[in-house]
């Protein structure tokens, strides 16, 4: 479905990603793992149009996506949910929700208010908050209100960055739920974790990022089989 | 009698200054930008008004469409050239160094332009109304009734439509907005532009009502919007406006009681009592931050 092939991106002289080449499937759960610095909110942002490549080519069902800028990337079907979160603070939930549509059409008005009734469906405490500040939210569900804006745009596959930063132990258990219910409805995610265990609970194929460049893939299960890479790049466990 | 008769002035002269804190308020309180050559542009907008007046012969009204153009165009030509290029923190304090550069150019175009230092700006005649002993200036109330109208306006647009939307979401966390598709860049410029409009609004009724301006209307524009913004609270629409009449009425009652002279003595006073007692204003928003991003910009 998305598809990525040697891509290279750099911030000056320091190339950041030196050819990265990784295929995510639709309706999987894709996972990239990776210690600090290894390159994966650049590939994020480079996937979302926010940085441009040098060289590479990021396609989504078929459709060139590389070199677009994120509002064009955006209308092809790929949203990004930002680390931290970037809920707009000062503005209702409702509001962030509605702000989620700015690449609908006026004439989807209707629809818009559809998707919105869906999200405070899944996202019951949204509802609840629906007139408050963005900004009095708790860390949890500041992540689930910016996920729900990002479906609000329709989006094809759903990339998330670092869902689990800054949240206790059991918000991050209930947002992996979350995630594991979503790609269960049919939308096909690709998420960047620090959080390895947590994440290849979730995984149906995932790739060890590492100094810009992919430095193993595969299944979850084959991860269990193989103690080398656990040690080297998971911590133990 | 006297009391009520100069809070009504008071109000008439606080409506304008609402308007003017507005426009401040949208650059540095929605926007986040210390646009420094704000005051300027209205000088700009006015004192292109005054030049081409005579060419033109289009009496008050062409006055009123030239400054409101004409400072539009110069915030405009300010948000192009000193903050356009500046969308991070980083370069914050670059554009705000650069909008101080273009306040010296834009006063030093304007003083070509208004060659006698102190000309004549026309006003609207219209009759003045009495309601029994009370008495109220027909250009005033007409003021008074623009500067509701474009509040009213403002208001509409900033929150009941998609534009509205945009621009409070691309103020709140440019990088969030520009990922749901927003055209960023396109929207400061749209916000300066708006600024513009209304402060060209403000400058016409205040230097109409007035009957003259000088090379100095950018700083006192500056001070006065600064000034009802700082009152009222910064980052609000409406503590902008609070303050703007506030101002007004202390100003216009300052003035009755004390003589002329001492009219900005209790302004500045006040303005020190506000930052005492509640430095963010009276109407200062709670301003909620979780995480660093939406910082990024000052």
């Amino acid at each position: 479905m998305l598809s990525v092939n040697n891509l290279v991106t750099s911030y000056g002289l320091i190339k950041a990603l030196k050819g990265v080449s990784l295929e995510a499937k639709e309706g999987a759960v894709t996972c990239i793992l990776g210690p600090n610095g290894a390159g994966k909110t650049t590939l994020m942002f480079t996937l979302a149009g926010i940085l441009a490549p040098d060289s590479g080519t990021v396609s989504l069902l078929e459709h060139n996506l590389t070199g677009l800028g994120a509002p064009k990337v955006l209308r092809q079907g790929l949203a990004l949910v930002p680390e931290n979160r970037l809920v707009f603070a000062d503005m209702s939930v409702h509001e962030n929700l509605l702000a989620g549509a700015f690449t609908q059409s006026r004439a989807m008005a209707a629809q818009v208010n559809d998707d919105i009734d869906k999200m405070y469906a899944r996202f019951p405490i949204l509802k609840a908050r629906h007139d408050q500040p963005a900004g009095t939210l708790s860390g949890g569900e500041q992540q689930m209100l910016a996920l729900a804006r990002a479906l609000m745009s329709r989006p094809s596959i759903l990339l998330m960055d670092e869902p689990s930063v800054g949240l206790s132990p059991l918000i991050v258990d209930e947002i992996f739920a979350i995630i594991k219910q979503l790609n269960k409805d049919g939308m096909s995610i690709l998420l960047v974790e620090q959080n390895a265990t947590k994440a290849l609970q979730v995984a149906d194929y995932f790739y060890l990022l590492d100094q810009g460049k992919v430095a193993f893939s595969g299944t979850p299960d084959q991860l269990k089989n193989d103690d080398v890479i656990k040690r080297a790049y998971l911590g133990g466990g | 009698m006297d009391v009520l008769q100069t809070s009504l002035d008071g109000l008439m002269i606080g409506s304008t200054y609402a308007l003017l804190g507005l426009s401040f308020a949208l650059i540095f309180g929605i926007m986040r930008r210390i646009n420094l050559a704000f005051g300027a542009c209205l000088l700009f907008g006015a004192a292109l008004a005054i030049y081409l007046e005579p060419l033109l012969g289009w009496g008050a009204w062409g006055l009123f469409f030239i400054t409101m153009a004409g400072a539009a165009l110069a915030s405009a030509y300010v948000e192009r050239l000193c903050f356009a290029p500046h969308s991070k923190r980083s370069g914050a304090v670059t554009a705000m160094i650069a909008s101080f550069a273009i306040w010296m150019q834009l006063d030093e175009i304007s003083s070509q332009l208004l060659p006698q230092r102190t000309h004549a700006y026309q006003g609207l005649e219209l009759p003045t109304l009495w309601l029994g002993e009370i008495s109220v200036r027909g250009d005033q109330l007409l003021h008074f009734g623009m500067a509701l109208v474009s509040i009213i306006l403002l208001y509409i647009l900033l929150y009941k439509t998609r534009l509205g939307l945009l621009i409070r979401a691309t103020a709140d966390s440019p990088e969030s907005a520009y990922l749901l598709g927003a055209r960023v860049p396109w929207l400061g410029f749209v916000v300066f532009f708006l600024a513009g409009i209304l402060g060209g609004v403000a400058a016409f009724m205040i230097l109409s009502a007035d009957g003259h301006i000088t090379p100095l209307f950018g700083l006192w524009s500056t001070f006065k919007g600064l000034i009802a913004m700082i009152i009222g609270g910064v980052g609000s629409l409406l503590g902008a406006v609070v303050g703007g009449l506030i101002l007004g009425l202390v100003e216009t009652h300052a003035g009755a009681a004390l003589g002329a002279e001492f009219r900005d003595m209790v302004t500045f006073g006040l303005v020190f009592l506000v930052l005492v007692i509640r430095p963010g204003g009276l109407m200062g928003v709670k301003v909620y931050r979780t995480d660093n991003a939406a910082q990024e910009r000052v």
